[in-house]
């Protein structure tokens, strides 16, 4: 068979007009680290060069007095975090190798769980996802037309063209452009590829163009958008690993602690915590009490559906003999969340969980006349007042927050087109077409929406570093046990394709060598800590 | 080992190479002494975990954007496109392919390249490839296609020889990497196993009936061995970050399953090669690092061309050390970028 591609828009980081470079390097090395080491990914202080040097020899010395199967235990077993920070890593090792003479155990907690799916009460590992061939013959054309690629590429240069017009406020030009796509879009295969992606942006240019009133996200109540979460859940693992990555941090961030409290920033069904209250219940020692806060959105028709994912939560938690409480707060906006609401008792290990929230505390004003924070601020310092022992953060790893509408476009286009193509891969119907959907009303809501409408403000893991770093808050690095069970995870998706990646500390997963979401872990130092810049740039060092 | 021994055994050590080569080609000897398994087994999540890599960057930094392409949806094969662009603005998304001969009237090389890690390590956006294939670019006013191809122990032989096949037909059939004479100019380069990985594509295309010409080979420090145990192996094993017997393990993780180090694919001038005379082969340029322990099977691969009747020309860099060329701090990859951009510009 001939090789082909099956969509337009390749795998890149997109280009922007701004000055600022890629989203691994938009903070600026300090001016002693060694250039070209950094170039290939390290950061090592030039003065450090000959420390680090000769803790490699010193290192490579206590590898030869090692047999080579304790080394090889030592590379399954050991935990290992931040490669980047080498002198860090190298006596890491060191310690490594010097503290283990017997054969070290096996975290196995998770590990257990992983491999034994059965174990996981009605979670999704239950589902066996059948061989990806029928499903990728099914929805691929075996060969683009010439006809069908030409029109791909036409209809990618006209979205881009129509992005500019709207920009410069041409709209009645970006109007009739609109149109022309829409005829084009006929002549396209809108079930997969690029006419799917086409598809969803002309829609989502159309309703900015077109809305009475300037801009129009797709209307749609709690329970529709409760329904296609799910469904995105489903179809494709970004969820999953979110939810995986940061539930192996909370547990560890948990040890030792006899009362536990996790605060999860968007409940929805609870999907998180099935598999967290398990791996409690297996800890040796014997679980903690838990205590789950969630926050959600109030039900409209009376329902109370935060308590409903409670009480089912309770049954799993009795089931296996976990002390647990849970508590709704019902709130539309994160802002309006007090920290009072979530009665955090100071004997308690706190856990923040935020997966793909914060970034909507960024839509609200800039300048307030009366001074007072900006909402991601105002959240983040109560967060930091509750003096959690960990804050899990999710975000998309992409920069739809851009001040500039066509910058925000560009990027979303290929943001979502890799992430669309990523769909085409794996999912079953019919939660690929549901999860489309999930993902075309964010689509809609970063193009077409402004102002406190635009929710879907996605910003960077770099971005967000600087951020929670102002706050006072410290990176938890993700080590190499939580890379590993991540692959793991990902093995069970029988679409090869998907890849996560390790960033100084935090891990990424991505389709294709494109990082798509970004999970990191943090800590707050206490509250009368200076707050310094800089500290925050080299994570390793500073803990 | 006394203090002052061991310091001076780093000095020393440490003056062939500068500092900061040396401390990233220990990190790396070091870390990838964990990964490989006695059982013959690689510790493929601790290797990704491991390994530094950047992702493709349609911004242009330095004159070069890069984009990433999927080849062959079935093998998940995928490869890193790298461009010139003389201006600092972003290309359009939809101008990433926008046909080279549009951007140039002069003739316009497709090198398709493949990064080393002795089959088993690294990828196409590793770190230290990345900034290769961008200086690549810059060097000889390029496309550089760096190949992601399957590795080892994973995947043997040939499935990473399939996939430069795949790639350079790929390439071929590009209208938009063709020059004004609607022709595809492309070369073929590698380092380590990507060097031995050109080897086998450009024999494969000469060989097969399929019309595509390589114009030109360029092998760094290239991947080649057999049963015998030569001088250089000898006289430099453990040296300088490499021993034998980790280009053993490598060979048994490529080559199949009861396959010796005399089977073609490792020793292509060897007792059970196929003669190469006759075999309308691209001109090669072959690097060899004299402090390289493969060196003698680099030099009887260069030899093995010239008897067949190839053109070959051998760059032997004396007191050059695996990897010189990864980072721009010593004479000898200056040295190499030129001869580089001759031999593309001259055999364009």
């Amino acid at each position: 068979m001939v090789p082909y591609e099956t969509a337009a828009i390749p795998i890149a980081n997109p280009p922007a007009t701004s000055s600022s470079t890629t989203t691994t390097t938009t903070i600026s090395k300090p001016p002693e680290i060694d250039g070209l080491l950094a170039g290939a990914g390290y950061k090592v202080r030039s003065s450090d060069l000959r420390h680090v040097a000769q803790r490699l020899e010193r290192l490579e010395t206590a590898m030869l007095n090692s047999p080579s199967q304790h080394l090889s235990l030592l590379a399954s077993d050991a935990v290992l975090y931040n490669p980047s920070d080498l002198s860090t890593w190298v006596d890491s090792l060191l310690s490594e190798l010097n503290q283990s003479q017997s054969l070290p155990s096996l975290p196995s907690d998770l590990s257990d769980l992983v491999s034994n799916p059965t174990a996981l009460d009605g979670s999704w590992m239950d589902q066996q996802l059948p061989p990806p061939t029928a499903a990728i013959h099914n929805q691929q054309p075996s060969q683009l037309t010439v006809v069908e690629e030409d029109s791909g590429i036409r209809l990618v240069h006209m979205l881009m063209t129509c992005a500019e017009y709207v920009q410069r406020g041409e709209l009645s030009l970006a109007g009739s452009l609109i149109q022309d796509m829409q005829s084009l879009l006929t002549r396209v295969n809108t079930g997969c590829g690029i006419g799917k992606v086409a598809g969803c942006f002309i829609d989502a240019l159309s309703r900015r163009v077109f809305a009475a009133g300037g801009g129009g996200g797709i209307p749609g109540s709690a329970y529709e958008t409760e329904i296609l979460y799910h469904h995105f859940y489903e179809a494709c693992p970004y969820l999953k690993f979110a939810h995986f990555t940061a539930n192996q941090a909370i547990l560890e961030a948990f040890d030792g602690h006899d009362c536990v409290h996790v605060v999860d920033f968007n409940l929805m069904h609870g999907l998180q915590w099935p598999a967290l209250i398990q791996a409690l219940a297996l800890r040796p020692g014997g679980p903690p009490t838990l205590r789950l806060t969630g926050i959600g959105p109030p039900s409209p028709d009376g329902r109370d559906s935060l308590r409903e994912i409670g009480l089912r939560l309770a049954e799993l938690a009795r089931s296996v003999n976990v002390r647990f409480a849970f508590r709704g707060v019902a709130a539309s906006r994160l802002e309006d969340v007090k920290p009072w609401m979530l009665q955090v008792n100071p004997k308690e290990a706190v856990a923040v969980n935020s997966i793909m929230q914060l970034h909507k505390l960024l839509a609200g004003p800039g300048l307030d006349p009366a001074h007072r924070p900006a909402p991601i601020e105002a959240v983040l310092g109560w967060i930091r007042s509750l003096n959690p022992k960990i804050v899990t953060v999710v975000e998309h790893e992409a920069d739809h927050n851009q001040p500039g509408f066509l910058d925000r476009f560009t990027e979303s286009l290929y943001y979502y087109s890799t992430m669309f193509d990523s769909l085409d891969a794996c999912a079953l119907q019919p939660e690929k077409a549901l999860a489309e959907m999930y993902i075309q009303r964010e689509i809609c809501n970063v193009v077409s929406c402004e102002g406190p409408a635009r929710l879907e403000r996605h910003e960077p893991l770099a971005r967000w570093r600087e951020r929670l770093g102002r706050a006072g808050f410290r990176p938890l690095h993700l080590g190499s046990n939580a890379f590993k069970q991540a692959s793991m995870l990902l093995t069970l998706f029988s679409a090869e394709g998907y890849c996560v990646e390790e960033n100084e500390g935090c891990l990424t997963l991505g389709w294709h060598s494109r990082p798509l979401i970004a999970a990191s872990a943090w800590h707050a130092l206490p509250e009368t800590a200076a707050v310094s810049p800089d500290v925050a740039v080299v994570g390793g060092a500073v803990m | 080992m006394a203090r002052s021994n061991e310091v001076s055994i780093n000095e020393s050590k440490q003056m062939v190479v500068p500092l900061n080569t040396w401390v990233l080609i220990s990190n790396f000897k070091l870390a990838y002494n964990l990964l490989r398994r006695p059982d013959g087994t690689f510790n493929r999540h601790l290797a990704e975990f491991l390994d530094r890599k950047v992702p493709a960057n349609a911004n242009p930094i330095d004159g070069v954007f890069s984009f990433d392409v999927i080849v062959d949806r079935a093998t998940n094969l995928l490869c890193r496109i790298y461009r010139p662009s003389d201006t600092d603005e972003p290309p359009n998304v939809a101008d990433l392919e926008k046909p080279v001969k549009s951007e140039s009237s002069s003739t316009v090389p497709v090198i398709v390249f493949f990064h080393g890690g002795s089959f088993a390590h690294s990828s196409a956006n590793s770190a230290i490839y990345d900034t290769l294939c961008r200086r690549l670019v810059g060097l000889c006013r390029a496309v550089v296609v760096s190949v992601n191809y399957r590795r080892a122990p994973e995947h043997r032989y040939p499935c990473a020889y399939d996939d430069g096949w795949t790639v350079l037909n790929w390439v071929k059939s590009r209208a938009w990497l063709e020059s004004t004479d609607s022709k595809v100019h492309i070369f073929l380069a590698g380092d380590s196993s990507g060097g031995n990985i050109a080897h086998h594509v450009a024999l494969k295309a000469a060989e097969s009936e399929s019309g595509i010409e390589v114009l030109g080979n360029i092998l760094l420090n290239p991947m080649f061995g057999g049963e015998l145990r030569t001088e250089s192996e000898k006289r430099l094993d453990g040296k300088y970050f490499v021993s034998v017997q980790d280009r053993d393990w490598y060979w048994r993780a490529f080559l199949p399953d009861g396959a010796d180090r005399d089977h073609p694919a490792c020793n292509p001038f060897g007792p059970k090669a196929a003669s190469l005379e006759g075999v309308k082969f691209p001109k090669s340029l072959v690097v060899v690092a004299g402090l390289d322990l493969v060196q003698d099977w680099q030099m009887a691969y260069v030899e093995g061309l010239k008897k067949a009747g190839q053109q070959v020309k051998d760059l032997y860099l004396e007191k050059a050390t695996i990897g010189f060329y990864l980072l721009p701090n010593n004479a000898h990859f200056h040295t190499v970028m030129d001869e580089i951009k001759k031999f593309v510009s001259s055999n364009c």
